[in-house]
């Protein structure tokens, strides 16, 4: 069984073709983030699912049952907008159990979820006021309460943390993450923010250009990103890459210096290394490299080195503190390179 | 920039002159208008002017008491009231439609309607009216009316349609909204001053408007804006007694303009969305 399965779809605005052939299953209980730049298609397809937007071609089931045809409302999921969406003109209360009261559900048992709600995410004290009384990030509460109450198939959430401060975003990433685990529900969440993505998200969807460059759990987005694209979309800070080449069974760094390619059979010629920040290691026998810029975070320290004529960050221990125009030496193990075919992109060589 | 303007006393005493100006032009004929009402037959018509003079409830008597002035008030009230009912039954969810699908050619046709000049109207009506025996009804004059009421309603209630945000429609959707339900439980409390203003204006352009209900109207079924024309007759024009009428056509809409000032100021929507 799956919760949502959307199966071919394909939507266009006008000439342009915003989502090309999309397929991905939601697993029921599971908590599933699409990410990707501005402009990827990911609002877009929540959308498809919610019932908002129309598209082409293709089918979209909600727990193994097609609702194409079925309006938003009768799909019975509930959804939390990046603006919050609240309505103006009533109580917190009463917003919350608007979706019951539509849906014709007795008062006393509207009252009893609400209160429940409420209680979960600690409004409480907010439930006579007016969403115009509220600071952003209770309006979100709110919004989330709404959703909660209807106890629906599905979450759908679009941004939803896209206007707080970066205090309160983290925040409540916490709290709707423990809303996960205590409810169980199944949740699409939609975002832009890698790190949202990562901390929240039991599989991640990266899309790029309305279409699906891969999907799995954050750790092997991490580990195992099959292009360059998802490399660079995932890790903070963004991952290094290098142009080199290789000959031989060894790698050439720009800088002149050969690895030998252990167990690694790459063919000849151009190819581009990615390496992450937190993989550079300040290593005797390294490459010579020249302190650029040094950004001490307490625990570690970001260092961002000139390489020729490429700019190479590394995270050091917090420890180091070196100055500009320094030079020191730094190197990685083979194991945690990844490399990258620099025509097209895609990941070539060994997947660890 | 504005500021250092005003600090330059010339700017502020020519400025101060040009509100002063305008107040004048305007509020000239409406306190001459005013003043008429309560002058004698003799006063009213001496020349040079009279500003001081015995006021009398003479005018107003004429009008209540020896003519039936009240009950064209009342026919006012009525067309008024009711055209502007149907202008808005029908603009609402036209504004609404225009709106949501950004679909604005018939909102552009219903604006010719109402740019036409009347008199286009009036002669197809009238021998239609006739014919369907409808002409001197308060009903005839309620659905022409809605000629005028409708596009100026439409028209008022688009920018507040435009300006709802689309989240909270996709939301009362979700939360299992039809699009009556929608309209009646989401949109309108919250576009309520929109709502006040169309129809308040509709309300005084249909009160105002004189060619429709002159043709249309029976002896039963005329309103005040063509009862004063009685006191226009041939040779001798009743001037007091017109005053008199202009004073009482003008106070509802004089009401209505000052409740419209209050209203245009609230910010229902404010915490809806962000902000």
């Amino acid at each position: 069984m799956t919760a949502v399965s959307v199966r071919n779809a394909v939507k266009s605005y006008g000439m342009t073709k915003v989502i090309h052939d999309i397929s991905l299953d939601v697993n029921p209980g599971e908590f599933l983030v699409f990410v990707g730049p501005s402009g990827c298609g990911k609002s877009t397809l929540l959308r498809m699912i919610a019932g908002l937007e129309s598209f082409e071609s293709g089918t979209i089931s909600i727990d193994d049952e097609v609702v194409n045809q079925k309006p938003a409302r009768d799909r019975d999921i509930a959804m939390v907008f990046q603006e919050y969406a609240l309505y103006p003109h009533m109580s917190v209360e009463k917003n919350m159990g608007f979706g019951l009261k539509m849906r014709g559900v007795p008062k006393h048992q509207i009252a009893s979820r609400v209160g429940e709600a409420a209680r979960i995410l600690q409004i409480e004290p907010l439930l006579a006021r007016r969403p115009r009384e509220l600071s952003g990030g209770q309006r979100q509460r709110v919004a989330m309460g709404r959703a909660i109450v209807r106890n629906p198939k599905v979450f759908l959430f679009d941004e939803p943390l896209s206007n707080l401060d970066a205090k309160l975003r983290i925040d409540m990433r916490t709290e709707i993450k423990r809303l996960h685990q205590q409810l169980g529900a199944t949740m699409v969440y939609v975002t832009h923010d890698q790190v949202e993505a990562m901390t929240m998200a039991d599989r991640i969807v990266v899309l790029n250009h309305g279409r699906i460059e891969q999907i799995g759990a954050p750790r092997d987005l991490y580990r195992n990103p099959t292009s360059r694209f998802v490399a660079g979309f995932i890790g903070s800070p963004t991952i290094n890459f290098i142009k080199c080449s290789v000959e031989q069974g060894a790698l050439i760094l720009p800088s002149g210096h050969r690895m030998a390619l252990v167990g690694a059979s790459l063919e000849n010629g151009a190819v581009e290394l990615g390496i992450r920040p937190e993989h550079l290691k300040e290593r005797q026998g390294g490459v010579a490299a020249v302190v650029e810029l040094v950004e001490p975070l307490g625990a570690d320290t970001l260092v961002t080195f000139r390489l020729d004529s490429t700019a190479i960050m590394a995270r050091l221990p917090g420890d180091v503190l070196p100055r500009p125009g320094e030079t020191l030496n730094i190197g990685f193990d083979l194991a945690d390179a990844l490399f990258f075919n620099p025509s097209n992109g895609q990941r070539v060589g060994p997947v660890s | 920039m504005q500021d250092v303007q005003l600090r330059s006393p010339v700017i502020r005493t020519l400025n101060g002159l040009q509100t002063f100006l305008l107040i004048v032009i305007i509020l000239a004929p409406i306190t001459w208008m005013v003043l008429s009402s309560f002058k004698s037959r003799v006063d009213v018509t001496r020349i040079p002017p009279a500003f001081l003079f015995t006021p009398t409830l003479d005018n107003y008597r004429e009008l209540f008491i020896r003519s039936d002035f009240l009950h064209n008030t009342l026919n006012s009230f009525i067309v008024a009231g009711g055209s502007t009912l149907l202008g808005l039954l029908l603009a609402i969810p036209a504004a609404f439609a225009i709106s949501w699908h950004r679909f604005t050619w018939p909102a552009t046709v219903t604006l010719f309607a109402r740019l036409a000049p009347g008199t286009l109207f009036l002669l197809p009506w009238f021998l239609m009216f006739s014919e369907m025996r409808l002409t001197g009804t308060h009903f005839v004059l309620i659905l022409t009316h809605a000629v005028i009421t409708m596009p100026v309603a439409l028209w008022t209630l688009l920018p507040y349609f435009d300006g709802f945000p689309r989240e909270l429609v996709e939301s009362a959707q979700m939360d299992g909204c039809r699009s009556g339900d929608l309209l009646v439980r989401i949109v309108l409390p919250v576009i309520m001053p929109g709502v006040v203003v169309a129809t308040i204006l509709s309300f005084v352009f249909s009160w105002n408007y004189f060619l429709f209900a002159l043709i249309l109207s029976g002896n039963n079924t005329k309103t005040a804006v063509v009862a004063s024309f009685n006191f226009i007759g041939e040779g001798v024009t009743n001037w007091g007694a017109l005053m008199a009428a202009a004073t009482v056509i003008a106070l509802p809409p004089l009401i209505l303009t000052f409740i419209i000032q209050r209203r245009l100021v609230a910010g229902l929507s404010m915490g809806a969305v962000k902000g």
